[in-house]
C-alpha cells in the first residue's frame, strides 16, 4: 500500500470513529450505546491491521488482535450481562440534555482538529488525521463519563476514551512498543473487571444504583 | 548489586502480599506485614547507599536516581509505620467490627500490592510503564477505599475509580504525544524511556511537548489531588480504612506528583522551563485557594486532613512553578515533610476516631485528659501542618516563599501567605477544641503501644527534619534538585 492510501483508509476510518462516537453520545440506550462502543473496538482493530500491512510491523497485528477479542467482544459481552443480571430499567440519565452533550461533543472535535492544525513537523509522525480524531474521541469520552449518572455508561465513555488513545498511538510511526500497549489493555481489563464488581456490589449490599450514590458532598 | 535490587523491591511487596494469601491468622498476617515492610525498607537504604556512591542505576525499564530516591524513601518510611500502626488499629477495629476477621487477608494483600505498584510508579524509567503502574495503582486502592462496605465508602471508592481513571487516560494521551515527539526526532522506533528522551528534549518539537504536557498536567495532576481535579480527594481519604488514607495521603499523590516532574524536566528542556512552571503556578494557586473555605468549614476531621493535602500539593506545584534550586529544593523537601507529617495526621485522628466512635470534630473533645500521648501527636502534627517553626514544614513552606520572592511573583506569593495564614488560623482551632476540653463520651481505655510507635516513629522523623537535614539527605535532596534544574 502506498503512504497516501494508507492515510485515506486512516482517514475514513476515523471519521467512522467520530460517527460511532457521536452514536454513543446520542444513545437512549444503553444497549445501543455498548453496541456502538463494540463497533468503535472493531474499526480501531481494522486500523490496526492497516497500519500492521502498511508498515510490516508484527506487534500491530497482535494489538489488533487483542483489541478485536478484548474490547470489541468480551468487555462489551461483560457489559450487556450486567445489564441482563442486574436487570437494568434505568438508562442512560444524563445529567445534562443529550442535545446539548452532542453540540459540547461537536465543538470537542472542531477544538481537536483546530488543534492539532496548529501543530506543524509532527504531524508527519502521525498518519492522517489520527492525532485530532484520536483527541476528540478521547475528550469525548470523558464528555460522556462525566455527563451521564448511570455506571454502565460511564464505563461506556471510559472504552470510548482508551479507543481514542489507542488510535493516535498505533499511527504514531511505528507504534507504542508492544509490551506497553498490552499492559494498559491489561489494566484497562482489571479496572473494568474491579468497576463491575463495585456495581453488582453496591446493588447487594446497600441495594442501591451507582446513580443513587449522591450523598459526600462538602 | 544496586541494579539487582532494582527488581527486587517491588518484588518484595509483591512475595509478602503472595504470603499473606496462605494464612488467616491475624498476628501471622501482621507479623508477615511488619516484616515485609521492614525488609523493603532496609533494602531501599542499601540502595540509597549505593546511588549515593556510584550515581544513578539502570536496569532494563527501572531506573534509580536521586529524584526518584527521594520519594522512594518517603514511602518505604511511611509504609513501615502504616504496618506498625496497623497492629493496634486492627486490632480495635476488628474488635468493634468495622473490619470482618475472616477477609484480613484479602485487606493485607491489597494493601501490599498498592505498595508494589507505587514503588513500580517511583521506580519506572519507561513512561509507558510509569503510567500501567500508576493506573494499577489505582485499581488496588479503589478496592482498598470501599474496603469497609458500607454506602460512603463505596460510593467514595466509585468515585474515585471513575475520576481518576479519567484523569489517568488523559494521562497516557500525553505520554504518546511525548513518544510521537521523540520518535519523530529519533526516527524509527522511538523510545518511551525518561532518560532517554531527556538526552535529546531539547530538539523535541516544542508545540506537541506543549500539548502533551498539559494532558499530562492534567492526568496525573487528577491523581495528585491538583484543584480542581481534586473532587474524589476529600471523599477517598475520609472513606477508607485509616492506614489506607494516611498511604493515599502521604505517598501516592506524591507518585503522582513525581510523573509531573519527570515530564516537567522534558518539558523544560524541550520549551524552556518557563511555558511548564506558568501551568504548575496556575494548578497550584487554584489547590491553595480552593481549598480554604472547605478546611475551615469542615466538620470531619478526615475530609478535613483531606482538603488539607489538596492545599500542600498546591504548595509543592507551587514550588515547582516558582522553579530555581531553591524553588525545587524546597518542593521535594516539602513532598517527604508533608508526606510524613499527614500520616501522623491521619494516626492520631484514627485512634481519636476510634476513641470517641466518631469522625465529627464536635463530637472529640478533651482528648488530652483520656490519651495523652495520642493527644500530644494530634497536635504536633496540626501545629506542623500549620507551619510552625521550628517543624519541617515550616522550613519548607519557608523555601517555597524564598524562592517566589526570588523571581518576583508577588501576586502569587501574596495570595499564598493570605491562605496559609487563614488555613493556619482554622487548623489550630479545630485541633486545639479537639485536644483541650472536657472528654465527653470518649473510651478511658488505655493507650495502645501499636498505634503509638507508628506514630512516634513518623513524630521523630517529622521533629528532626525540622531541626535539621542529615548530610546524606542534604545531598540526595541536592543531586535530586540538579536533575530538575537541569
Amino acid at each position: 500500500m502506498s503512504a497516501e492510501t494508507v492515510q485515506a483508509i486512516i482517514d475514513d476510518l476515523g471519521a467512522l470513529l467520530l460517527f460511532t462516537m457521536i452514536l454513543i453520545v446520542a444513545a437512549s440506550q444503553i444497549s445501543r450505546a455498548i453496541y456502538a462502543v463494540a463497533a468503535q473496538s472493531f474499526l480501531i482493530a481494522i486500523a490496526g491491521g492497516v497500519l500492521a500491512t502498511a508498515t510490516g510491523n508484527v506487534d500491530l497485528w497482535v494489538i489488533a488482535g487483542v483489541t478485536l477479542v478484548v474490547k470489541a467482544t468480551l468487555l462489551p459481552w461483560v457489559l450487556h450481562w450486567v445489564v441482563r443480571r442486574m436487570n437494568v430499567r434505568r438508562e442512560v440519565e444524563p445529567v445534562i440534555p443529550v442535545t446539548a452533550t452532542l453540540a459540547l461533543a461537536v465543538a470537542v472535535v472542531v477544538m481537536s482538529f483546530h488543534l492539532s492544525a496548529s501543530l506543524g513537523t509532527v504531524r508527519q509522525s502521525i498518519t492522517g488525521n489520527a492525532l485530532p480524531v484520536g483527541i476528540a474521541l478521547t475528550l469525548t469520552g470523558v464528555l460522556v463519563m462525566a455527563t451521564r449518572k448511570t455506571a454502565l455508561t460511564q464505563m461506556v465513555g471510559l472504552f470510548a476514551s482508551e479507543n481514542g488513545i489507542f488510535f493516535t498511538a498505533m499511527a504514531v510511526t511505528q507504534g507504542m512498543p508492544l509490551i506497553i500497549e498490552i499492559g494498559v489493555i491489561l489494566d484497562v481489563i482489571l479496572a473494568a473487571l474491579v468497576m463491575t464488581i463495585m456495581v453488582l456490589r453496591v446493588r447487594s449490599t446497600v441495594d442501591a444504583d451507582i446513580a443513587d450514590l449522591d450523598r459526600l458532598r462538602g | 548489586m544496586a541494579e539487582t535490587l532494582l527488581w527486587v523491591l517491588p518484588l518484595v511487596p509483591t512475595v509478602t502480599a503472595l504470603a499473606m494469601l496462605t494464612t488467616r491468622k491475624r498476628r501471622v498476617l501482621s507479623a508477615l506485614d511488619v516484616g515485609g515492610s521492614a525488609i523493603l525498607t532496609a533494602l531501599t537504604f542499601v540502595l540509597a547507599r549505593e546511588v549515593a556512591a556510584g550515581g544513578p542505576r539502570a536496569l532494563g525499564v527501572f531506573r534509580v536516581d536521586d529524584l526518584g530516591l527521594v520519594f522512594l524513601l518517603l514511602l518505604v518510611v511511611l509504609t513501615l509505620a502504616v504496618s506498625i500502626y496497623t497492629v493496634g488499629w486492627l486490632k480495635q477495629a476488628v474488635e468493634v467490627g468495622n473490619m470482618e476477621a475472616k477477609s484480613l487477608r484479602s485487606y493485607f494483600a491489597l494493601v501490599h500490592a498498592f505498595v508494589a505498584t507505587m514503588v513500580v510508579t517511583v521506580l519506572a524509567d519507561n513512561l509507558g510503564v510509569l503510567w500501567i503502574a500508576m493506573e494499577g495503582t489505582t485499581i488496588t486502592s479503589a478496592v482498598l477505599i470501599g474496603y469497609h462496605g458500607h454506602r460512603h465508602g463505596l460510593e467514595a471508592a466509585w468515585k474515585y475509580i471513575i475520576v481518576t481513571t479519567i484523569g489517568i487516560s488523559f494521562g497516557l494521551f500525553g505520554t504518546v504525544l511525548v513518544y510521537a515527539a521523540a520518535a519523530d526526532v529519533m526516527g524509527g522506533a522511538g523510545t518511551m524511556s525518561w532518560s532517554a528522551i531527556m538526552q535529546v528534549a531539547p530538539t523535541l518539537d516544542p508545540g506537541i511537548v506543549r500539548i502533551g504536557f498539559i494532558f499530562v498536567m492534567i492526568g496525573y495532576g487528577t491523581k495528585a489531588g491538583l484543584a480542581p481535579m481534586h473532587l474524589w480527594l476529600p471523599d477517598a481519604h475520609s472513606q477508607a480504612p485509616t492506614p489506607v488514607s494516611a498511604l493515599l495521603s502521604g505517598v501516592l499523590i506524591k507518585c503522582a506528583l513525581l510523573a509531573i516532574i519527570r515530564f516537567q524536566t522534558i518539558a523544560a528542556a524541550a520549551c524552556g522551563p518557563a511555558f511548564a512552571e506558568e501551568v504548575l503556578l496556575v494548578f497550584g494557586l487554584i489547590s491553595v485557594v480552593v481549598a480554604t473555605p472547605f478546611i475551615l468549614a469542615q466538620r470531619d476531621i478526615k475530609r478535613l486532613l483531606g482538603y488539607h493535602s489538596v492545599e500542600h500539593v498546591g504548595i509543592v506545584a507551587l514550588g515547582l512553578g516558582f522553579g530555581g534550586a531553591v524553588g525545587i529544593y524546597g518542593a521535594l523537601l516539602h513532598v517527604v515533610n508533608h508526606g510524613i507529617t499527614k500520616a501522623l495526621a491521619f494516626f492520631a485522628a484514627g485512634t481519636a476516631i476510634a476513641r470517641y466512635g466518631s469522625r465529627d470534630m464536635r463530637a472529640i473533645r478533651g482528648l488530652l485528659a483520656v490519651a495523652p500521648i495520642g493527644a500530644t501527636m494530634l497536635m504536633l502534627a496540626a501545629l506542623s501542618l500549620a507551619g510552625v517553626p521550628p517543624f519541617s514544614i515550616f522550613v519548607s513552606e519557608l523555601m517555597v516563599l524564598r524562592a517566589g520572592i526570588g523571581r518576583g511573583y508577588w501576586v502569587a506569593i501574596a495570595i499564598f501567605l493570605v491562605m496559609v495564614v487563614i488555613i493556619f488560623a482554622g487548623l489550630l482551632h479545630h485541633a486545639g477544641a479537639m485536644v483541650f476540653g472536657e472528654p465527653r463520651g470518649a473510651s478511658h481505655k488505655a493507650e495502645d503501644w501499636s498505634p503509638l510507635a507508628g506514630m512516634v516513629l513518623l513524630a521523630a522523623f517529622m521533629i528532626l527534619l525540622g531541626l535539621t537535614i542529615p548530610v546524606s539527605f542534604d545531598g540526595i535532596l541536592r543531586r535530586a534538585t540538579e536533575i530538575v534544574v537541569g
